[in-house]
């Protein structure tokens, strides 16, 4: 296990030079996080399809627990429990278009992770940068339980547990725990742990910021220990239905799953869980005792449980619903914590939008109205009258406004407009306005994938360490 | 433009408002005030405060922006929102996100209340090097270090001992008046 450990301090190392300016050391936070032999007992999937790229290339990485699916080159990381998906990247002969360029992609992307060590973290979508058209790169870096790297290359930088960068090219920078990122291209920021901020240059910026000490209930990371709050305690009481999953090789798939509908054999459905056709339903999501309608989806780590979706409904990655009644057209954001309670359930009318990072976890019954922007932590009818705007209020402010712990500035109109446009792009994506013959997507591209497994060296040196492994067609 | 030294330009250290190492910000306060009442009204008023040690040596000097400052409502929250600017936020839309917290804080005089009895210490600025400019040193030299610095003043000294202060409104005082006597003569001479 020396190369594994060696591997480690190669990658702090490379980490801290990177972020020596905001005098930040990953390592009292990583050293021992996970325990090495956590690291050597899981084996690495990778999905094959008729619908995807198969290009895949592991040197000298430990790839525990983790699925690629895609065009993906590992060197001199560590990646645990993590999920590398490449559905979605550019292809060669795409037109990627900046601003008022439309730039020719000459070669199929790729997702390429170096000197990296990513614990329990999403990788998806495509390189927003149009500065690197076919490499969505993640190097020098560190991110921790349940991050989400999405459509974001990333240079130098740590990643707190739950946070999201999202379209966003970093460079030296610390994410803080559940953080959420939007803003083009940052570098060098250190963001405080729980900052929400969506920001277009020239075009607006939205910035909250959950309240100090609010915050650490629900998730609180400190070197030494693991993250810990509500958040964890949540997914531990979940973890062993996983077990399962990963344990069995030929697992039952429920009855009544509709052609068009995917349902990955990596997810855990519970007892009376219906879904609709056009469903998209990814690994490492767990559903329980609910309804998805037609068009719906549950992303990496979502977690649905005693609700009902109607339809349509974005579940982004992380997000979890529980106990709760979701209108048609209802987007919940990145790791978004909704938890109502039998007999205090969370009402959300059609057409609203539950931003990234949001919680709203009562104790009492709740309903949002139709058309609504929430954002932050709400835990009663006043917090939600302070987090909370109807879209069509939203979209008038054309200068600046200040609602509680939010702030924005700029047009509300392009903002909301912005984000709608981008959910309409994610349901067509996932395959949710398919008819049969056209609008085919992730939920119809991803039936019947296949998976296969890899494994590191058992022992000795090398024990925890994959070989170089080369995966074409 | 005459040439000053600084000497002729300074407050001299007795006449300047001081206070020991163990004041506090209403203490510094009362000695300006009182400075003030003593001092030559037809010239500039009163800035600053030193702050004294022992031996009566200068070890700090506090403005009325060190003051102000030390008023300012200060927590973790608030710190937040002042770093906003770094997020691509104007000045406006800080000042707006920070008016909204505020409304929910205690009221702002018991917040001064509080800030009265901090001590001096807390908030002063120690004299940095650029900040000593010898009694025998020409304007210039003088302006050019209240310039590049961006001070509002410097402590005179002679030898190893401070012996006044060079405040800026006094520089710009002198400068002031040599430019006007000399714009003057050219015109009388023109004329």
């Amino acid at each position: 296990m020396k190369e594994l450990h060696k591997l480690l301090d190669r990658i702090v190392q490379r980490v801290n030079i990177n972020l020596r300016e905001l005098e930040f050391d990953v390592n009292p936070l990583v050293n021992k996080l996970i325990p090495a032999g956590q690291m050597t007992k899981f084996y690495a999937f990778y999905g094959i399809t008729p619908h995807h790229a198969l290009n895949l290339v592991f040197k000298h990485s430990n790839l525990s627990g983790s699925y690629f699916l895609g065009k993906v080159r590992v060197t001199n990381s560590l990646l645990y429990k993590s999920d590398i998906r490449g559905d979605e990247l550019k292809k060669n002969g795409d037109l990627f278009q900046y601003q008022d360029f439309n730039i020719p992609v000459d070669q199929d992307e790729e997702i390429s992770i170096d000197d990296s060590f990513l614990i329990k973290t999403l990788v998806h979508n495509y390189s927003h940068d149009p500065e690197t058209l076919e490499t969505f790169f993640i190097r020098d870096t560190v991110s921790a339980h349940y991050a989400n790297i999405h459509g974001s290359p990333t240079d130098g930088s740590f990643l707190g547990p739950f946070a999201t960068v999202d379209l966003t090219t970093i460079r030296d920078c610390v994410i803080g725990a559940y953080s959420y990122v939007q803003a083009g291209e940052v570098s060098h920021l250190r963001i405080d742990p729980g900052t929400v901020w969506v920001r277009k240059p020239g075009d607006f910026n939205f910035m909250y910021r959950y309240p100090i000490g609010q915050l650490s209930n629900y998730v609180y990371f400190a070197a030494g220990s693991p993250p810990q709050g509500a958040f964890m305690d949540f997914l531990e009481d979940r973890k062993e239905a996983f077990e399962r999953v990963f344990n069995v090789v030929n697992i039952e798939t429920p009855e009544s799953v509709p052609a068009s509908a995917s349902l990955d054999r990596f997810a855990v459905i519970k007892p009376k869980t219906k879904i609709g056709e056009n469903v998209l339903v990814a690994q490492r999501a767990f559903l329980q005792n609910s309804v998805l309608g037609k068009g719906a989806n549950a992303q990496e780590n979502c977690y649905i449980i005693n609700a009902k979706l109607e339809g349509n409904n974005v579940t982004a990655h992380g997000a979890k619903i529980i106990e709760a009644d979701l209108g048609k057209n209802v987007f919940v954001g990145f790791n978004s914590f909704l938890r109502g309670r039998p007999g205090a359930r969370v009402t959300i009318g059609q057409d609203s939008v539950i931003m990234p990072h949001t919680i709203i976890d009562v104790r009492k019954p709740l309903t949002i109205p139709p058309g609504h922007l929430v954002w932050g932590l709400v835990q009663n009818p006043n917090d939600l009258q302070t987090n909370s705007m109807s879209l069509k209020d939203f979209s008038k402010i054309d200068s600046r406004m200040c609602k509680g712990a939010m702030l924005f500035e700029g047009s509300g109109s392009s903002f909301v407009s912005g984000f709608q446009e981008r959910i309409h792009h994610i349901l067509e994506a996932n395959g949710a306005f398919y008819d049969g013959k056209l609008k085919r997507g992730h939920a119809q591209r991803n039936q019947n994938i296949s998976f296969n497994t890899i494994q590191p060296y058992p022992e000795g040196d090398k024990a925890g360490l994959y070989p170089t492994i080369i995966i074409q067609p | 433009m005459k040439n000053y030294l600084v000497k002729d330009l300074m407050v001299p250290i007795s006449e300047y408002a001081a206070v020991p190492e163990g004041a506090t910000l209403f203490e510094a306060v009362l000695a300006l005030e009182k400075a003030q009442e003593q001092f030559n009204q037809t010239r500039y008023s009163h800035r600053a405060v030193l702050i004294l040690d022992k031996q009566k040596k200068v070890v700090g000097k506090l403005s009325q922006m060190d003051f102000l400052g030390a008023l300012e409502p200060r927590d973790a929250n608030l710190e937040q929102i002042r770093n906003f600017k770094q997020f691509g936020f104007s000045r406006k839309a800080v000042a707006l996100q920070q008016e909204e917290y505020l409304k929910s804080s205690p009221p702002i005089l018991d917040f001064y209340s509080k800030a009265a009895r901090k001590k001096v210490t807390e908030y002063m600025q120690r004299p940095t090097e650029g900040e000593y400019v010898d009694e025998n040193a020409s304007l210039d030299m003088a302006l050019h270090q209240l310039t590049a610095g961006s001070n509002l003043s410097l402590l005179v000294t002679r030898g190893a001992e401070i012996v006044g202060v060079l405040r800026l409104s006094d520089g710009f005082a002198a400068v002031y008046h040599s430019m006007k006597e000399s714009e003057l003569q050219k015109t009388l001479g023109e004329t």
